[in-house]
């Protein structure tokens, strides 16, 4: 039984058209002009309980409208959606009581006040039981080192302090599903790798099914196994991370050590970096195996070995190459 | 069960951060007496130049009549529809929506809980006030008590008004200029600015037919003594008519506003 | 001079950043029309149940109102914007940068903004001030529009003197909206002549929060009632005020280079 599922899911806004000028606002007052923008495009996923899924695109490819309409913020123009059997655009309480929604660089704590008293508010909201209230704070104070935290008033926390509290209070309830838009936003590396560290042991011990956008790969390869890409609207990939760059790059690297290098590495391929002894190259799928072979041949070789190409590499790749369709 | 509780820490919650403010709030309600004051002498004076009264009103029942506006203006702030458009802009109503309590309880009980510390700065400034005037005004017990439960009740029924006209928010950017009149309006015809019998009839009969003179004029008259028991009865009537039938509006509008949004988003 | 060419560049940048938002001047137009509205009604109200309001006729009363709308426009346009930034500025650490530029601080602090579409109301309350001045049964000598000008510039200091120095002392205490709208509270007392309060608010009023040599002094000069003693207090307590507004500047500064270490 699916977690969510999504079926034919499709947005389309309705844009203004706006000119500029006075006379233009005027006229658009009484006869407004609107073109239509499709954020999604009738896209299918499913996702099973317990999953970590990343949900990757460029900007304006229609993951956070995705995302809101997985959360009852926006209504489908066709198709459906359905998270933990509820529709979510009908936005009943028990669905919400079930889920969480967490944004980067957004506060939901009260600003003046220590995180505290506001994770006293989640309880109520949420009805928790007290003694898992407490228990759970507690857990979470340990977890991601909140201590010294909680006590201040949000406005005197840093960014990345902010976060954490915020996550904190997002999931004192125990979501069953939890949806992360961009969490680690401006965030620092340390601080990007705890919360990291911290959903993916959540997720673990709760259970809880996680679907999260991010622009740093660092979380997407330490969290999701599955990735989906979105791209103009359309899902373009939906499967294993590691078999990402099997589809989408048609090229591996192949990094070689010799005693001497040929002096035309260009004619194995495209030369991404060079140096003494040591020379990474770039070659097409089909032919790295007989491009190994040459180098073998050529060369002294001392060491080889070939990868994939960097993940952040695939990706930007992928953006670029599946141009959109009007 | 679940609201009651949402609602007093909710509560508790707007009363801790206000509480950081309290040298703020003082600031603030210095402000708002101000207002007041400057009707009270001017009506006074008019009221003693002209042999003691005007329109029903002696110079003594002006001064009443201005300070217990303090207490209503002071209870009665809600929120500015204002903010709507911060909260739609900024996207910060998505937070809102995805919580499993309706926002306008959030709302009301914030307010709700940090009034005791504007109550709490209001008691000396409005003693000091009757000892500056030397209202001859005696309330009686039942008085001051219906008084304080209809100033509750007013602010309300001030509350929704405000609520659902920031929800036009989610229609227009300009809502502004609605606000701007709806302020006005409420300053003319809620008795804010001159008690209603001092203005002509046909504004009086049109203040009778809208909701701002219950949230002002309603619960300063039970103090005063302007109106008896039945008076008094027939104010909460209409308190709670208003709270009833805007409530209703408000539960439909919040409803499209929302489905609008989800339409639209921002 | 200096001060001049800076104030005309400030000025100049604000009006252009402003132009641009057209709209927020019919906003602006609503909310001065409505104020507007809403004081002649409550001027046509007090004429309704009597002659006069402590010894002002209803044209006086109409003269001391456009003077309000007049002065609440230099406040509202001009040293409201300027102090509420600076109170931001000290708030966010930004004020250093006015710290670090080669100008007197409070020169610059006091002329950064300008609310072009808030000068709506220097139209209205000339109107209103005109229309008064009209009705009047009284003659106005040259000298009485001279008297008239230089209470009413020497008045304007003094509010922009106290609110200098409630704004770089309050700072540490509350927020900029808190106090904006305590002095919007005073603010509106002066709707009226001063003379009708009781002693303990005229004295605030005079003394403490100067609106009565800004509004109803000048009001004075037009409407027959100005002494010259009044000019001289009115003079020698601008000295004064813009002496110790100075000092008080001086020594916040100083609390904000030391607290910013």
């Amino acid at each position: 039984m699916p977690v969510v599922s999504v079926d034919s899911l499709t947005k389309t806004f309705r844009v203004p058209v706006r000119e500029s000028g006075l006379a233009a606002s005027v006229r658009s007052l009484f006869n407004r002009e609107f073109r239509h923008v499709e954020a999604v495009k009738a896209i299918d996923f499913t996702i099973e309980p317990g999953e970590i899924v990343g949900f990757l695109g460029p900007n304006g490819a229609g993951k956070t409208t995705t995302l809101k309409m997985l959360t009852g913020l926006l209504y489908p123009t066709s198709g459906s959606a359905s998270v933990l059997d509820h529709d979510p655009s009908l936005r009943e309480r028990e669905l919400l009581k079930r889920l969480a929604l967490i944004m980067g660089n957004r506060n939901n704590l009260n600003w003046d006040l220590p995180a505290l008293d506001s994770y006293e508010l989640q309880r109520a909201i949420y009805e928790i039981p007290k003694d898992q209230y407490a228990s759970r704070v507690e857990s979470f104070v340990e977890l991601l080192d909140l201590g010294a935290l909680i006590d201040k008033p949000v406005r005197n926390l840093s960014l990345g302090e902010r976060m954490k509290v915020e996550i904190g209070g997002a999931l004192l309830h125990h979501p069953e599903v939890l949806f992360l838009d961009e969490p680690t936003l401006g965030l620092d590396v340390t601080m990007q790798q705890r919360i990291r560290t911290f959903i993916k042991e959540h997720s673990r011990k709760t259970g809880a099914t996680v679907m999260l956008t991010s622009h740093y790969m660092a979380d997407i390869v330490a969290l999701c196994e599955r990735v989906i890409v979105i791209h103009h609207g359309r899902i373009i990939y939906d499967g294993a991370l590691s078999n990402l760059a099997d589809q989408f790059a048609g090229y591996k690297t192949i990094t070689v050590t010799a005693e001497q290098l040929t002096p035309s590495m260009e004619s194995y391929g495209s030369v991404m970096s060079v140096a003494a002894q040591v020379a990474t190259v770039r070659v097409a799928r089909a032919e790295v195996s007989a491009v190994a072979r040459r180098m073998l041949q050529d060369m002294s070789v001392l060491d080889i070995s070939i990868a994939e190409p960097p993940i952040e590499d695939v990706i930007a790749d992928v953006f670029d190459s599946s141009e959109p369709e009007t | 069960m679940r609201l009651a509780n949402a609602y007093w820490v909710q509560a508790r919650l707007g009363l801790q951060a206000q509480m950081q403010y309290r040298v703020a709030s003082l600031f603030s309600i210095l402000g708002f007496i101000i207002e007041p004051v400057v009707y009270l002498v001017v009506w006074r004076t008019i009221a003693t130049a002209q042999g003691g009264a005007i329109a029903g009103y002696t110079a003594d029942e002006f001064v009443a009549y201005y300070i217990a506006w303090t207490l209503v203006r002071v209870t009665n702030i809600g929120l500015t529809p204002y903010v709507w458009d911060g909260r739609i802009q900024q996207g910060r109503i998505n937070d809102h929506l995805t919580t499993p309590l309706h926002l306008f309880h959030r709302d009301l009980a914030s307010f709700a809980g940090w009034k005791p510390v504007w109550i709490a700065w209001w008691i000396p400034l409005a003693s000091l006030l009757v000892l500056v005037f030397q209202p001859q005004i005696r309330p009686s017990l039942w008085q001051i008590l219906a008084f304080f439960g209809a100033v509750i009740t007013g602010f309300v029924l001030r509350f929704i008004v405000l609520w659902v006209l920031g929800l036009t928010a989610f229609w227009t950017t300009r809502a502004s200029a609605l606000f701007e009149i709806v302020t006005t309006a409420e300053l003319l015809l809620s008795g804010r600015l001159v008690p209603l019998e001092l203005m002509p009839p046909w504004v009086q009969t049109l203040a009778n037919w809208l909701p701002f003179k219950w949230t002002f004029q309603g619960p300063i008259e039970v103090v005063i003594g302007k109106t008896d028991a039945a008076g008094t009865a027939a104010m909460f009537g209409y308190q709670f008519l208003w709270i009833a039938a805007l409530g209703v509006l408000t539960a439909v509008v919040w409803k499209r506003a929302i489905r609008r949004y989800s339409a639209v988003g921002s | 001079m200096r001060a001049m060419r800076l104030l005309g560049t400030h000025w100049r940048i604000a009006a252009m950043n402003e132009l641009q938002y057209r709209a927020n001047f019919f906003v602006q137009l609503l909310h001065s029309g409505l104020s507007l509205v809403t004081g002649l009604i409550a001027i046509w109200l007090v004429f309704q149940y009597t002659p006069s309001l402590g010894g002002w006729s209803q044209p006086e009363l109409l003269i001391v109102m456009g003077i309000h709308i007049i002065v609440g426009a230099v406040l509202r346009s001009f040293i409201e914007p300027n102090m509420r930034r600076l109170m931001d500025d000290v708030e966010l650490g930004t004020f250093d940068y006015v710290m670090t530029k080669p100008v007197d601080p409070q020169i610059l602090a006091s002329i950064r903004e300008l609310r072009v579409w808030h000068l709506v109301d220097f139209v209205l309350g000339g109107l209103v001030l005109g229309y008064g001045m009209i009705q009047l049964s009284t003659t106005t000598s040259a000298l009485d529009v001279v008297a008239f000008g230089a209470t009413l510039l020497a008045g304007v200091l003094m509010v922009y003197c106290v609110w200098i120095m409630i704004t770089s002392t309050a700072f540490r205490v509350v927020r900029s909206q808190e106090v904006l709208n305590l002095f919007e509270g005073f603010y509106q007392t002066g709707r009226w002549p001063v003379t009708i309060y009781p002693v303990w608010l005229r004295g605030t009023l005079t003394f403490v929060i100067p609106l009565a040599f800004a509004i109803t002094v000048p009001a004075e000069a037009l409407s027959d009632r100005l002494s010259a003693a009044t000019v001289v207090l009115a003079m020698s307590f601008a000295v004064v005020i813009v002496v110790v507004s100075r000092a008080v500047w001086r020594m916040n500064l100083k609390h904000y280079s030391g607290a910013s270490a």
